[in-house]
């Protein structure tokens, strides 16, 4: 068996070995990092926005590269997902994008950290992190419900919707960050009644005209909540959509009635 | 009892079991906001009680060691602490900076870097604060009149603990670098140097406890530190898979990570083995259920629970869902917490002079917060199993996937509750054994630990 003097031997060269192999893997990493994660891309303004990501201790609550308090969304790809447009609605206001779901700070920030935030994520969206976060593989399997997602039966045929320009508003004002509509937007965005806890998508808009009036449309963006309690659409106006901009977005969508498809 | 400056630990103790009840205090918060009952969310938003939380328990941890070092030191190096003054004024101090940064967390003061959200400033006082343990502690082990292995390991992770506060402190603009330092502290410490001390403290109980001849304690206490040092440095690289660091960290961390339960299977067979030895003939037996409960919890907490995601194949599901925090809270509590708890019911009646142990309060102290532990592990297992499979095997919407999974914290806020009283039933059995005195030095407690049976002459191994 052992000696003492041996097991002693086996803790220090043990240690002294794998220490070893330990910063030798590090000088490597340091090597290759620059290169894996556009290092050259940090400007300034990447710089600024992980000051802030630390500062106001994002990672309390989010979670980057996978790490931090899983209590709100993981944002290492965030900028692919919303959209730069949606993420600046979103920042000034939180709580008015999600209403009566979980609550983020409002952070008092001006439009230019607003811009240094998105630089970081965005250089983050970037690196490359050996496939993390990996593509969900079961979602093909799901059968979208024909009976309650719109999306499936509510856009026009790509075809169509290519001939038709989408005005920019629907961009700038974050509509697309869950909405589809003219092909562009995020497909299958489910969210849930605040009230109710149901679980419901954002409907595809192409064919909206078929569904409502202008009345009912224009109620609608202007105070879901007072339409539908607890509807995840958030109230945009008037901090964020003037009530004529309202109206510009309404007379857009039931204006896609001429491209719709009679048969 | 053999030093009258041995009972510094008491105070060490006491302040550690203050902010174990604060860290429980937000971790019911957190619990609260996660099924919608965030109505502090004005004053402590999750991020807040978030790092509260988490530091209070490191807080609380390193004010455990230090205590148990204070107690441990003298006794080991046979002589008086060298400067009791010093204990004091650190003491005092580090409980002042902890509260400072405890505060900033409510306005909003911090590095919000995970684990390390300490604003800076306040870095350089908590160096100062350990230099001043360490030259304390050091010096009482330099001029001792012995050096056990006991204390050379337990000063050895203490001081290495400390070292590697530093690479934490280092700043990078790359998130991907960031992140590989702050490991380098967090990772390092509680699965490398942190076990040191764990492994130093688990051996001295097993000395004092079981009455085992300590060459053969100590030696095995070279083997089992050893494992965790030869699978835990590189098994470091279980942190370094998904963070833009280089590919081959995913087959370097997938492998020691592997052999990590290995080192916590050990330390479980060596207390298991030395209380068998020694015929669990000590009085104490609170001391020794803590011990040896601390050695199995670690070993389920941190090894398996540990195990069960460190998997590159299985870690990129699990990366970044509540899984980690499943994982997270059993090990903590199983390797650190445990220990701590066993210190100090192994040291309370010994600095006391009262025979507290064994009675109904600290069976259901130990019972209850362990149940509680465990159930609140497991709703968060079943919470971070239902997550993964939602969100990220099938796709959907993470506050869609949030809202489903809201059931088990109600199951995780019962099981708190459980733990909660365990943790009350303890703190109650603590306030009895009343304060620390001369008259315990030297006292019957000594001669109960003397009179106990002796174990049989162990044969020659």
């Amino acid at each position: 068996m052992l000696t003492k003097f041996q097991a002693r031997a086996f803790f220090l060269g043990g240690t002294a070995v794998f220490t070893g192999i330990f910063l030798i893997l590090t000088i490597d990493t340091h090597r290759q990092v620059p290169e894996q994660t556009n290092d050259s891309s940090i400007t300034p303004q990447v710089a600024a926005g992980k000051k802030l990501w630390e500062q106001n201790n994002c990672m309390g609550c989010h979670t980057l590269f996978g790490e931090g308090a899983y209590y709100a969304p993981e944002l290492t790809k965030v900028v692919d997902r919303r959209g730069r447009d949606w993420i600046k609605v979103f920042m000034k206001d939180p709580e008015a994008m999600f209403p009566g779901q979980r609550k983020m700070v409002k952070y008092e920030f001006t439009d230019q950290e607003i811009g240094e935030v998105i630089a970081f994520l965005e250089w983050c969206g970037k690196v490359d992190l050996n496939g993390f976060p990996a593509e969900p593989p079961l979602k093909k399997l799901m059968q979208p419900d024909t009976g309650t997602m719109a999306s499936a039966s509510g856009e026009l045929p790509a075809s169509v919707a290519a001939t038709v320009a989408l005005p920019p508003m629907f961009e700038q004002k974050s509509c697309t960050g869950c909405h589809r509509i003219l092909g562009k937007g995020t497909p299958g965005v489910m969210l849930p009644n605040a009230v109710t806890g149901e679980v419901v998508p954002a409907p595809a808009l192409d064919l909206v005209h078929q569904r409502k009036t202008r009345e009912e449309l224009i109620a609608w963006i202007s105070d879901p909540q007072k339409v539908k309690p607890g509807s995840p659409m958030p109230k945009l106006t008037p901090a964020l959509v003037s009530p004529q901009e309202v109206e510009q977005m309404v007379d857009f969508l039931l204006s896609l009635k001429a491209h719709t498809p009679t048969n | 009892m053999k030093f009258k400056t041995q009972k510094i630990a008491y105070w060490f103790f006491a302040a550690a079991m203050l902010l174990l009840v604060l860290q429980i205090i937000y971790g019911f918060i957190m619990g609260f906001a996660r099924i919608g009952m965030d109505g502090l969310h004005e004053w402590i938003p999750f991020n807040t009680a978030r790092a509260t939380h988490t530091n209070l328990l490191v807080f609380w941890l390193l004010l455990g060691f230090m205590g148990s070092a204070y107690f441990i030191i003298p006794e080991e190096s046979d002589r008086e602490l060298m400067w009791p003054w010093l204990a004091w004024i650190q003491l005092i101090s580090f409980l002042l900076v902890g509260v400072v940064a405890l505060i900033g967390y409510h306005v909003n003061w911090w590095e919000g870097r995970k684990f390390l959200e300490i604003p800076r400033p306040l870095d350089y006082l908590v160096v100062v604060n350990v230099l001043a343990f360490l030259a304390n502690i050091g010096s009482t082990v330099w001029y001792g009149k012995r050096y056990t292995t006991t204390s050379i390991v337990l000063y050895f992770g203490l001081l290495t603990a400390a070292l590697l506060y530093l690479p934490g402190m280092i700043d990078f603009d790359n998130q991907t670098l960031d992140s590989f330092y702050r490991w380098w502290v967090v990772h390092l410490w509680v699965e490398g140097v942190w076990e040191l001390i764990m492994g130093a403290l688990l051996c001295y109980l097993l000395i004092k406890l079981t009455g085992v001849d300590r060459e053969l304690v100590e030696k095995w206490l070279y083997i089992i530190v050893g494992l965790t040092f030869l699978s835990g440095i590189l098994g470091t690289g279980h942190h370094y898979y998904y963070i833009g660091a280089p590919r081959y960290w995913l087959m370097v961390g997938g492998i020691f990570s592997a052999l990590e339960p290995l080192a916590f299977l050990g330390m479980a067979i060596y207390a298991l083995a030395m209380a068998k030895k020694g015929g669990r003939r000590h009085p104490n037996k609170t001391a020794l259920n803590w011990t040896l409960g601390s050695a199995i919890m670690s070993f389920v907490g941190a090894g398996f629970l540990g195990f069960a995601h460190t998997l590159p194949q299985v870690n990129m599901w699990t990366h970044g869902t509540l899984v980690t925090a499943m994982h997270g809270h059993l090990a903590f509590w199983g390797a650190y917490a445990m220990i701590v708890l066993a210190m100090i019911a192994y040291c309370l009646p010994v600095m006391t002079g009262r025979k507290l142990w064994d009675n109904a309060p600290s069976g259901a102290a130990f019972w209850l917060s362990n149940i509680g532990m465990v159930g609140m592990t497991g709703a968060l297992a079943v919470a971070g199993i239902t997550q993964v499979n939602l969100e990220r095997r099938m796709g959907l919407d993470f506050l869609s996937v949030q809202k489903e999974i809201e059931v088990h914290f109600i199951g995780m806020l019962l099981a708190a509750c459980l733990f909660l009283l365990g943790i009350l039933f303890f703190l109650w059995n603590f306030w009895r054994f009343g304060l620390p005195n001369d008259e315990a030095v030297h006292s019957d407690v000594r001669a109960a630990e003397r009179d106990a049976p002796t174990p049989e002459p162990l044969p020659a191994s």
